[in-house]
């Protein structure tokens, strides 16, 4: 099995679950290479030197790339450039043009029997409702580039499938372990968290009941790793998400959060920090401009990062994942509720200083 | 039920008003003119050779001669000043940099309310002062006039008053803000004819006392906390923001009120927004110099339910529902 991306947030979940089996050789591609193999990373894993963004070869060296032709029947692609806000081009490269040379790649395997590409629901973009497994995204357009530039690879992937053993697996956004918190992947919404604990966030776009869909790794990895060895199926498309019934309302999400910031720092609440005001876009944006135009570098920065993953939030949506929930449910895997495990992420977030003391 | 309002009202502002262009060329300003200007500001009003003591004392006389009002009927003055140094005489004429020039232990026993009290012959009238609260001071001082009415029968008027100045040449921008000087006086009487007091809220945060270090925390603070302060007036009022005529503001940017009525929904041609380019913030007297312009405008009518908002450092949010 090939993984890319195996030493990311998910990626090293799952190279930890297949790993485990005895019938499974498992290599890692990292950029760089076994130098650059982490600690946690199980003995038997293999990891070679290579990059998605090198073209077919990947970058590996071609006695690596003749040994994996021969070999290879997995293909695990998780390698993907998650920041929000990159230019579009850069996003393109990692996300679009390097699952291409990964296509490209397995193309030349001989034994190949399946890929799986990771993906996001928020290949959705703007649209608003109901999103299904079945939708392809983007019709009104995205809010950021990495939306877009996975939307792009979907593309690419759908055409591929005519030809290879493909399946998408769209995760929703992965916040954190549920069963400890640890946080191994800040993204958007941890620096959100971040900002707020500072007292820098003053509003976020979204309406109170709007459904705010995040997932733990625990259980993406879980699903994932199920529904790959266990029931894999070529051509489809699953939602790892926690839908409707799963998810928090923004609202609720703050007050869990503020109580979480009083909970475990209850000298936090001497700072009189108040709770985000939930606006509409409009006025979010005129909020943005007006500290642009102010020039204030550190709500600038602040209300950018909000930006990048709060603007979603003004385009309600949910997402429908009946076709993965109808393979996972009998086999006991669940995604937990967000408020039964959210208070442990936002604590690990305050104990370890969001990562720099863990 | 007993009606305590804002019988009588009227401002003092000095003569001089710089435009942007003018106090960017004094170095008057903290960033470039053009950022105030896309904010909504105009010129501020500055006093050259007034103290604050000199803009409270004509603010109270225009008051007393436009109402007909005998010195005598003045039953108690709550003298309020938003500046540390408002609440204190000025000691001399001011040297360039300071009002406060203390040369003597008995300068500091020395106090604007009993000057006014003394030079307007106001013989009945015992005096408070009422400080610390920023911009929201001349708020506190309606609070307790409504509460001192409402609690003692003999007290009948009530004599608020506010001035504050800038120290001379200090800079008059202020958290992208143009800053003017100015005073507010009013009556507050039980059965006034008009601006009855519905209801009052005000919320203190201490932790942001020390406003010079948290500018940027205090920017996300001022936001949500106006919205919940809003909210729970008008529901102490007993009414929503449809039931609202006028919002009259405090005069910071109108591009923050333009966000803060987005935060509140509540639609841009409520609020009285002529005075924010013209005169500026100054300080605590805003909403009370609006609502006597909006008066004079012909604007309000009677019944006609008004909501004033205003924010000072300290931190302190205020607002208050009044009928018209």
């Amino acid at each position: 099995m090939l993984v890319t991306g195996g030493t990311g947030t998910l990626g090293r979940e799952l190279v930890a679950r297949f790993a485990g089996a005895d019938d499974v050789s498992v290599v890692v591609l990292t950029r760089a290479g076994a130098q650059g193999r982490p600690a946690a990373m199980p003995p038997a894993v293999r990891a070679l030197a290579g990059d998605v963004r090198r073209g077919s070869t990947l970058g590996l060296s071609e006695t690596d790339r003749a040994t994996l032709h021969e070999s290879v029947t997995d293909i695990v692609h998780c390698a993907a450039d998650t920041t929000f806000n990159r230019p579009l081009a850069d996003a393109r490269a990692t996300n679009v043009t390097g699952t291409e040379a990964v296509l490209a790649f397995a193309r030349d395997c001989r034994r190949l029997q399946r890929v799986a590409c990771f993906s996001t629901v928020y290949v959705a973009g703007r649209t608003t409702g109901c999103f299904t497994e079945q939708d392809v995204g983007g019709a009104d357009g995205f809010v950021n580039s990495y939306e877009q530039s996975k939307a792009e690879m979907e593309a690419v992937v759908r055409v591929a499938m005519r030809e290879l053993p493909i399946a998408i697996y769209r995760l929703s956004t992965i916040i954190g372990d549920a069963r400890s918190g640890e946080v191994t992947g800040f993204n958007a919404i941890h620096h959100a968290l971040r900002l707020l604990y500072q007292g820098l966030a003053p509003m976020v776009p979204g309406r109170e009941t709007g459904l705010v869909d995040l997932i733990p790794v625990d259980f993406a990895a879980d699903a994932s790793h199920y529904l790959l060895e266990r029931e894999f199926a070529a051509g489809a498309t699953y939602h790892l998400c926690a839908g409707v019934t799963k998810s928090a309302t923004l609202g609720a999400l703050l007050d869990a959060t503020m109580a979480a910031f009083e909970r475990y720092r209850p000298a936090w609440r001497k700072r009189s920090i108040a709770r985000p005001a939930i606006v509409e876009l409009e006025t979010y944006e005129l909020f943005v401009r007006s500290v642009e135009e102010a020039g204030n570098q550190v709500l600038l920065q602040a209300t950018r990062a909000v930006q990048a993953f709060a603007y979603q939030l003004a385009y309600p949506k949910v997402f429908d994942a009946r076709r993965a929930e109808g393979v996972l449910a009998p086999a006991g895997v669940a995604v937990p509720d967000v408020l039964d495990y959210y208070d442990r992420i936002v604590r690990w977030c305050i104990e370890t200083n969001w990562g720099a003391q863990a | 039920m007993t009606r305590v309002g804002i019988d009588a009202l009227t401002y003092y502002l000095p003569a001089s008003a710089p435009t942007l262009a003018e106090l960017e060329r004094r170095g008057m300003l903290r960033g470039p003119a053009s950022t105030l200007a896309g904010f909504g500001f105009e010129r501020a009003r500055v006093a050259e050779s007034e103290s604050h003591v000199d803009m409270a004392m004509h603010a109270v006389r225009t008051l007393l001669d436009e109402t007909n009002t005998a010195a005598d009927e003045i039953d108690l003055v709550l003298y309020a000043g938003a500046l540390t140094s408002s609440s204190t005489m000025e000691c001399a004429p001011a040297p360039t940099g300071s009002v406060l020039l203390m040369r003597d232990l008995m300068d500091f026993f020395k106090y604007p309310a009993s000057q006014l009290q003394s030079e307007l012959d106001l013989v009945n009238a015992s005096v408070a002062g009422i400080d610390q609260q920023g911009c929201a001071t001349i708020f506190s001082s309606v609070r307790l006039a409504r509460a001192t009415l409402l609690a003692e029968p003999d007290v009948r008027t009530v004599l608020c008053v506010s001035a504050d100045r800038l120290p001379h040449g200090s800079p008059r921008e202020v958290v992208y803000n143009l800053v003017s000087d100015g005073a507010c006086a009013m009556l507050v009487r039980r059965d006034a004819a008009r601006n009855r007091i519905v209801a009052t809220h005000q919320v203190t945060k201490g932790a942001f006392w020390d406003s010079g270090s948290l500018e940027n925390e205090i920017i996300a603070a001022y936001f949500p906390t106006a919205r919940t302060v809003i909210e729970e007036t008008l529901r102490k009022a007993g009414v929503t923001l449809n039931d609202i005529r006028w919002v009259i503001p405090h005069n910071v940017s109108l591009r923050s009120w333009e966000i803060l009525l987005g935060l509140i929904g509540c639609p841009r041609e409520k609020l009285f927004s002529a005075n924010i380019g013209r005169v500026g913030h100054t300080i605590a007297a805003d909403n009370f110099i609006n609502l006597r312009d909006a008066t004079d405008a012909g604007l309000l009518h009677a019944g006609d339910l008004l909501l004033l908002f205003t924010f000072g450092y300290g931190l302190n949010w205020s607002c208050m529902v009044l009928e018209h």
